[in-house]
Formats: structure tokens, sequence, C-alpha cells
């Protein structure tokens, strides 16, 4: 098919004139059988390179893709212009999802988007085996490389299928951000001489900025000053979820319609903000950076990130989602020198003890083990067993093996011993970058050609739209008048218990404060574990206005608290103290029906989940029924004892239970 | 040698359909050694090259056609089991069993393995302990003789999981620290709660689970009696704990014979119900119950019969009248046995069979006169 011919066919389908020069030379290569690794900035036209080929080729063209959002953005963009288009994804029902994989094997379907974790997925394997195949197509493809910025360990799975596919079987890897050594690793994984296609990477109507500050206080005066006077919707990335939650309060307490949006929400929330942000229904929305990848949103004014990214990659990734419609747009990093701590510490501990892989090792070469058994038997964090068990797949010590269609992880005949060689590399690798995104807020030349050389495009030139090309110096002032709102906020700001348990009467409950974010969390464990005495008053003031910020005039026939397992009658004094203030009855009646130990001895939700389940009785039970219960206990971790105590009262005919807290804490294993 | 990029390829072709190792093998051949071009350019040709050059008739041009567009499928479904700890070598690498190789040849030999465990038992010296599902007590006790004689003489057992002997054999290998390959009549996905039962003899390297199957093909009674031709083919030697007069044990031992293969046989007590004698007059060599050989005089059935029928044709009660001394054996068995010898004929008179040799025929009066 010549370039001409194809444009007419472009006309017919997509109502497009022309193909850019790089996009054709994609084509023409993907229709020739090869394979190519593509790097476009974001806004490029990525996508019309393999939607145009699927269209004519015979069979399905299969497109890995780790962003949902994404996907439903281009299935229902291709549906609307008469291409049979369709995504396999976890927000589906898994009807839905049948249903779509049966399509895809009737021959009904050109395009199929699919996560990388599918291909771990017994159903999706029984049924691409009986598809016509045309192309399989990576999108994000810098999530092969450990070099890349978001390495992730299911597109291990996918390169390996590339290895295996027939040499004359058309394969594209796409991405927007990749640099020379990220895109050497792709291509070699690829194999087969895969070619490289590199587009500039200078985004024109991008202006660069960034803001020093002394503290963390100067970063809320700056948002609250930046969002009263921006034009335009952006998003604020930070480096916490908790932050997500303070800065959204925060800019609400000003009067700025912001939302917070976090990976912790569950998928019907993130589904509403996403939606809600399409459509700018607020002025910005506070983040981790779960959101805003793959969303095809033209009109993002601005994106502030208020915590250094890891990397210059990264930044330039984050920043990438800004802008498509070519629009001025403005980025701006604020920066406390105190920000290197947390991707230091981040980079630092990415991986577990040695001796904690070596536990895992031993567990499995007893029997094969599920993630959730793995995290039973050796009472590792969630978030370690999934790290270590990638690093054992990645070097050939354990495989996954699909029993009944679960997932367990095998010991291996033969396995080579555990290499720590990498992983120190890789910390190197990751402190270098670090050190370069540093060099980012402390460069006075041009920003944005210094992103650029870094990523591999060395001849942008200067961008003229910087604050070091136009010698903005970004300042904040600490005034008394902010100085009094910060303070104002930050005795007013209650962070929420959400509870996504269906079929119990358990609502969403308050905590006075975080345990670190004040002297709160020392106080309370000087109490309970220096023989500090009673929780003093000052908690119970904060703890009472609390409840009367998320509660208000709701009424109560109840408090409960929550037997202790090892500090004594804290909680009971506490208990009383609130139920005397609120004019609430008091009953001592809920107790352990077995000895559970200290929750905080476990490491993740499943053994915390175990060492409570059934653990509770209340006697005499009738006296539950028909009560609305105010359920008090000093800290809220994960949430497990709160979880079985609400099942438990649900069934005993309470018609809501309300818990309060005095402090939550901060990155334990919650789930 | 790393195969990975070739594993569809393999398996595209390893499973035509109908087509049997045979023509698959040849047709590997063909494409490795005389043509010396690759898979991928194998796989480029039309149909008519495939008729010409190939000598491919319609349909097989039409199969490789399918296997061409299955390819992609097939690259999904070797991810897939590499994924999950299964290895798949080919009939030319080093890691393929040589005695397999040798015994089986080109005409059987499966032109893939699938694997899960130590490959290098593949190349050990090996042993096939065989017999019926339903094997006597005093059979099963032979066979755990046999298995712990390999256990010590570092020799791998091969076995096929059927209950009975199969079971008995690996089971007591393992008991006695030795080495076993389990040959599977099934695809070697469908088989979770055998791995995950041996799990720990698995990936101690002690055994190595195989199929020569699609890795999908679910258990069946075909599969079952076929993969019997692998037992016989991985193993050095072969010894028969007990045999019926037909089944797969039966067919396999005579395949063996006729094929030249030594095979070792319990030495049945007086009174037990099985063929193993006449497995033994068949050229099966006696061992005694811990598989020591068993001094024989020597002639097959086939000589004593050939001997017995010299002078004249006799019923069939006068021909097991004149074997009593050797072997006890049914009336049915022994019919079956006259029928099946190419030198013996059989002719019905006043309602009687009459068993006779085909060659020094004399004079029909003479014959049958009694």
């Amino acid at each position: 098919m010549t370039r001409s011919e194809a444009e007419q066919h472009l006309k017919k389908i997509f109502n497009l004139d022309h193909f850019y020069d790089d996009q054709w030379a994609t084509i023409s290569k993907i229709l020739n059988g090869e394979r190519i690794l593509l790097i476009e900035k974001t806004g490029f036209g990525k996508s019309l390179c393999f939607q145009f080929p699927a269209t004519l080729f015979d069979g399905l063209s299969i497109i890995f893709s780790p962003l949902i959002a994404l996907m439903r953005d281009q299935v229902n963009y291709l549906n609307s212009v008469g291409v049979s288009a369709a995504c396999v994804n976890s927000e589906q029902t898994p009807d839905e999802n049948n249903a779509i994989l049966q399509q895809a094997r009737n021959g009904g379907l050109k395009i199929l988007y699919i996560a990388p974790e599918r291909q771990e997925n017994q159903e999706w394997l029984d049924a691409v085996r009986h598809m016509n195949l045309s192309m399989i197509v990576i999108d994000e493809a810098h999530c092969i490389s450990v070099w890349g910025h978001d390495f992730r360990p299911a597109f291990r799975r996918i390169i390996n299928l590339v290895k295996m596919l027939p040499e004359n079987f058309p394969v594209l890897a796409t991405t927007a951000t990749a640099t020379d050594r990220v895109a050497q690793d792709i291509i070699q994984q690829m194999g087969k001489n895969a070619a490289l296609i590199r587009g500039n990477l200078l985004r024109h109507n991008f202006s660069l900025n960034v803001v020093k500050v002394k503290d963390e206080d100067e970063k809320l005066v700056w948002l609250a000053n930046f969002l009263s006077l921006a034009q335009g919707n952006g998003l604020i990335y930070t480096g916490t979820r908790v932050t997500t939650e303070i800065i959204s309060s925060w800019l609400q307490f000003n009067g700025i319609h912001a939302i917070n949006y976090n990976a912790g929400l569950d998928a019907d929330s993130r589904k509403e903000i996403e939606n809600g942000l399409q459509s700018n229904r607020w002025k910005c929305v506070v983040s981790t950076n779960a959101l805003g990848m793959g969303i095809d949103k033209p009109d993002i004014r601005f994106i502030i990130h208020t915590q250094i990214p890891q990397s210059p990659i990264h930044y330039y990734q984050e920043i990438g989602r800004a802008g498509r419609d070519g629009k001025p747009t403005f980025l701006y990093l604020l920066f406390n020198p105190a920000d290197m701590d947390l991707p230091t510490h981040f980079i630092k501990n990415s991986r577990p003890s040695i001796k904690k892989y070596e536990t895992v090792i031993n567990a499995l070469k007893e029997e094969p083990l599920s993630e959730h058994e793995l995290m039973q038997k050796t009472n590792l964090t969630q978030t370690q067993v999934r790290v270590i068990k990638a690093d054992l797949l990645d070097q050939g010590i354990v495989k996954e093996v699909l029993y009944n269609k679960r997932k367990k992880y095998e010991y291996q005949f033969n396995a080579p011993p555990l290499d720590t060689e990498p992983f120190e590399k890789l910390r190197e690798f990751k402190f270098h970058e670090l050190r370069k995104m540093h060099e980012y807020v402390q460069t006075d030349s041009c920003r944005m050609e210094y992103l650029c050389q870094y990523l591999g495009d060395s001849n942008v030139g200067k961008c003229e739209k910087c604050d070091n090309e136009l010698q903005t110096n970004h300042k904040v002032e600490m005034t008394d008048f902010w100085q009094r709102k910060i303070n104002a906020f930050k005795t007013s700001y209650f962070p929420e218990l959400t509870f996504s348990l269906k079929g119990t009467n358990l609502v969403d409950g308050v905590a006075a404060s975080y345990y670190g974010m004040s002297n709160v969390g020392s106080v309370i464990h000087r109490c309970k574990y220096e023989n500090g005495g009673d929780f003093p008053d000052f908690l119970l003031k904060l703890t009472l206005r609390a409840f009367r910020k998320k509660f208000g005039n709701q009424k109560f026939d109840l408090i409960l608290y929550i037997p202790p397992t090892e500090s004594g009658d804290l909680v009971k004094n506490f208990s009383e103290k609130i139920s005397t203030v609120l004019g609430i009855p008091i009953s001592h009646g809920l107790k352990k029906a077995i000895q559970t130990k200290p929750q905080k001895i476990y490491q993740n939700f499943v053994l915390k989940k175990n060492n409570v389940k059934n653990a509770f009785i209340y006697k005499p039970e009738e006296e539950i029924n028909g009560k609305k219960i105010l359920l008090i206990d000093d800290i809220y971790d994960s949430g497990a004892t709160i979880k079985e105590i609400g099942k438990y009262l649900t069934k005993l005919g309470a018609p809501i239970i309300a818990p309060l807290v005095i402090a939550k804490t901060v990155g334990g294993d919650i789930k | 040698m790393n195969y990975e990029h070739e594993f569809a390829y393999w398996m595209a072709l390893s499973h035509l359909p109908n087509w049997g190792n045979e023509k698959i093998n040849r047709l590997i051949i063909q494409i490795i050694d005389n043509y010396k071009i690759s898979f991928a350019e194998f796989f480029e040709l039309n149909a008519e090259e495939l008729k010409h050059e190939f000598k491919l008739n319609d349909r097989q041009a039409k199969d490789i056609e399918q296997a061409k567009i299955d390819l992609p499928n097939y690259s999904f479904l070797s991810e897939s089991l590499i994924e999950q700890g299964f290895r798949i070598i080919p009939v030319n690498s080093k890691e393929y069993s040589s005695t397999l190789k040798q015994n089986l040849k080109i005409q059987n030999a499966p032109p893939i393995l699938y694997v899960k465990g130590n490959t290098k038992l593949l190349n050990e010296p090996s042993v096939a302990i065989v017999g019926s599902r339903r094997a006597s007590e005093r059979s099963l006790e032979f066979t755990r003789n046999i298995a712990k004689k390999c256990a010590e003489n570092y020799e791998v057992v091969v076995s096929g999981f059927a209950k009975g002997v199969d079971k008995t054999a690996l089971d007591a290998t393992l008991e006695y620290n030795g080495y076993s390959i389990v040959v599977l009549p099934q695809g070697i996905l469908t088989f979770g709660g055998g791995i995950k039962k041996y799990y720990k003899k698995i990936i101690e390297g002690d055994v190595l689970i195989l199929s020569a199957y699609h890795p999908n093909a679910p258990w069946s009674v075909g599969l079952a009696m076929d993969r019997n031709k692998y037992i016989y083919g991985l193993a050095y030697t072969i010894y028969v704990a007990e045999s019926d007069s037909k089944g797969g044990t039966w067919t396999g031992v005579l395949d063996g014979l006729k094929k030249g293969r030594k095979i070792f046989i319990r030495k049945p007590e007086p009174g037990e119900k099985n063929a193993n004698n006449l497995l033994i007059m068949k050229g099966a060599l006696p061992v005694d119950f811990y598989g020591n050989p068993v001094k024989e005089n020597g002639n097959t059935i086939e000589e004593k019969l050939k001997e017995i029928l010299s002078q004249k044709a006799l019923p069939l009660e006068a021909v097991k009248n004149a074997l009593k001394s050797e072997i006890e054996i049914q009336d049915k068995e022994l019919r079956k046995v006259l029928t099946d010898i190419d030198f013996i004929d059989s002719k019905k008179i006043k309602g009687k069979t009459y068993y006779f040799l085909k060659t020094s025929l004399p004079k029909q009066g003479d014959l049958f006169s009694q």
C-alpha cells in the first residue's frame, strides 16, 4: 500500500487528510511485519499508528495498556468512527469481559485493549488461543524497562510473549518518555532488530517554573494564592495519599473548588472524579500520580507538584499530561529542601532486606503459595511480598503457576541463588536520577532544554518561557493573615475513616488527628506504653471537636469502646468521659471472645484480619438491636478490628455503627 | 541452545492434526536438514511450493496454512507454559532423551516434549516398571523391589502415573530416594493436582513430569494407551510386574519384543492368573521376585508349538496337555496364541478345531488320521 492509498483510506475512516512522516514510517513498517519502538511526545498521535493498520488487517489487534481510562476513551472514539473495538478490564464485570472475549474469538472485533496483568489470567489465555491475531501493541512501553520511571512487573510477561511471536508478526511498542538507555533496553528486549522511531520532545506551550519555599506551610500559602487567581483547570500532584487529603481540605477551607484523588479510593469514586475532571467540575484535582496517565484531556492548564519527583523522566511524564491542545500551559514545582527526604527514603527502602527474601524462598521451598498465603506464612507486608516475588520471578528463582485459575508461586528446581547486584545497581541509578532532578531545581538555565537533554533530545534550544529564561523569581510571603488561617485550618481538620464494606451498617467515621501530624501520636504512645496515665484532656477536646464536625447533631443511643489487648483501661476511661460530655449512655458489654494478639505485630491485613476474626462478643446480645452506636478506639490503623466489630454489631441489629478515634496512622498496610 | 523464539513453530508443527509423529518428524528433517531454511521461511512458502518442494498433498498444505494462522496463538501458549515453569524440549535438543530417540526412531519419537522438573533425568540410565492397573499385591511388592534396586543403582524409574504398578513404582522410587520420570496420558497443563502432590520432589530434582501431547489435552483412554510407547521408549530396560493377555501392558510388551527390546518379566508363582508365563514363552526374560534373572530352558512358545505340531494336527486340549509341563494356560489365551502365530493354521473337522503347521503339509489323510 502506498502512502497516498493509505491516506485515502485514512480520510474515509478517520476523516484525517495526512499522516505525519513519523506516523507513516511507523505504519509502513507495521504493514511489513516489523517490530518498532515509537517514542513521541504526548499529543503526537501515536495511537493512530496502530489504529490505522488494525483496520487493514484481517484479524484482531491486541493493545496491551496499563491505563483503563485511556482504553475507555480510545474504545469510545473508535466505535464512534465505526471501528469495532472493546476493552477487557478489571472495572467491568466478569460477564461483560467474557462477552467481549467471545466477540473477539468470533472475529467480531478489530481492536481489543487489555491490561498487561491479563496475561496472568486463565480465561484470557484460554480465549486468546482461539483468536485470529494480526498485531500486538504495547502502550506505555517504558514500563518494560527497569531503567524507566515506571517499571511494572506485569510487562515482563508481555515482553516474553513478544520474544516468542513469529518473526514477521508486527509488534509496536509506544511511549512518550524514554531516555536513550531505556530505549536501547526496550529495543534489545523486543528482539529481532526492532526499529527505533523517535520524535522531538520540546513542548512549545509549556512554561516551567520552580517555587522554592522554606517549609510546608509556605506551600499551602502559595497554593491558596495561585489557585484563587489561576486561569483554567489543572492538577496538583503530591507525594503521599495523606497529603492529597490535607491539601484538598486546605483549598476547600479557602473556598477553592478542589477534590482529592488517590489509589485508595474505590473504583466508583475514582471513575466519578475522572469524569468530573474531563468536564472541569473542579478547579483542581489533588492527586498522587495515580491520576492523569492516559487521560485524553486537551486543556489541563496547569500542573503543580508539591513534592519533588524521583527523576526528570518522572517529571516530564507527569507534566506531559497537560496542555495537549497546544495553548499556554503552566507547570510549577514547589520545592522545600526537606522534600529530598521522601524520595531518598523510597530509594533506600525500595527493597526489603535479604533476610526477607530468604524467608519467602524458604516458604516456597515447602509448597506452592499464593500472595495471601505468603503474607500469612511470612508476616511480611503486601508491598514487601510483591517486591520480593517480582524480583524472584525476574531472576527465574520462582515461577507463577495457575492452580485452578489461582496464582501460586513455585520454587524452581535448579534455581540460581538470589543475585543482589542488580538491586545495588538500580539503587545507585535511582540516586543518580534524583540528583539530576535536584539539579533541575537548582539550574539557572533553560528548564525545558534541561529536561529534553536529559531525555536524549539534545537539539531543542531555549524555550524562552520558563522562569529562568524570563528571570521570574517566585517567592512566598508568610504574613500574619496566612499564619492565622493555617492555624485555624490545622485545628479544624479531622481525617476521615472511610469503609467500603458492603453488607454492614458501618458508616464513615472520623479521627481527631493523624498519628504523626502533631504531638498527638507521641502523647498516645506515652500513655499507652510508658505509664503516662490517662489520655490528657486536650485529646478529649480535640476528639469531641472532630465528633461535632463530622456528626453534628446526629443522635446516638449507645457508646461502645473496643476492648484493649494490652493497654489497660485507657480507652474505657476516655470513652466514659466522652459519654459524660455528650450525654450518651455507655456500655461495657463488648468483650473479647478469644485472646487476640496486638494488631501491630502483624505486618499485613491478611494476618490482622485473621487475628480479630470472630474475636468479639457482646452480652446481652439483644441490647444492641435497633441502637445507633458510636464506637470508640484510640488508634485506627488497618481498620480490621473496626470492620470485624461492624460486621458483628450489624448482625445483632445495630442500624448505624459510627467509629470515632483519636488518631489515624499513616502508611499502614491498609486495604 | 536457545529455542525460545522457535517454540511457537515447534508447537504448531508438532500438533498438526492427524499427521502422526513420523510425517511430522520427516517434515522437520526436510526443513532443517535438507532445505536448511528457518521455520519462519518455511511458513512463508505458498501452497504450490509446499506441494512441489515438500511433496505435500492438498490437505497437508491446508494444514500448514492453518498452522501458520495459529502461530501467534501458540506464542501465547508457549509464553504461558514457560512462565509457569514448564519446559519445551524439541527433538533436536541436547536435552531430549537419546534413549527415546533410539528406541522410537523417526517413526514414533515425539517431535517435542513438555516437561517440568529435572531435565537431566532424560539422559540418565533408565528403567521402566510396567504392569496392570489391577495388579496383585505380589506384583506391587515386586514393583517396590525393582524400584529399590533402581534407586540403589542410580537408575531413573519411568512410569505412567496410572493406578496399580505405575503409582507404586513412582512412590516406592521416591521412598528409596531414587529418581523418576512420570509420563502423562494427558496435556501437562491439566496435571495441576499431581504437580502439587509431588512439588517437593520436583523442585528437589528427583522427579520429571513429561507429556508428549498438546498441553491442554485432557486425559483419555486413547492417550493412556498411546503413551505406553513413550514409557517403553524412555527406558533402557523394562520390567513387567504383571500382564493380562490383553490391554496396554500386553500390547506394549509384544510390541517391544517385536522391536528386539530386552524385557524382564516377573516369573509368576504357580496358580497366578496372569499372562506373565505366556510372555516369557514369547521371549520376555523371566526374573525372580527381586529382579534377578531366572534360567529358563530356552524354548519360546513358538518353538514349542512347532515341536508339538510337527507330527500331526491336534485339537486345543491336546496342545494344552502337551504344553502342561512348561506353562499353565487358559483355553481362551491358548486359542488366541495359536491363531496369532502365522505358521499355524486350523481346520474344523466334525465340530472340533484342529491346529497344524502350514509348512510341512503332508497329505490330508495322514495329517488328520487319529
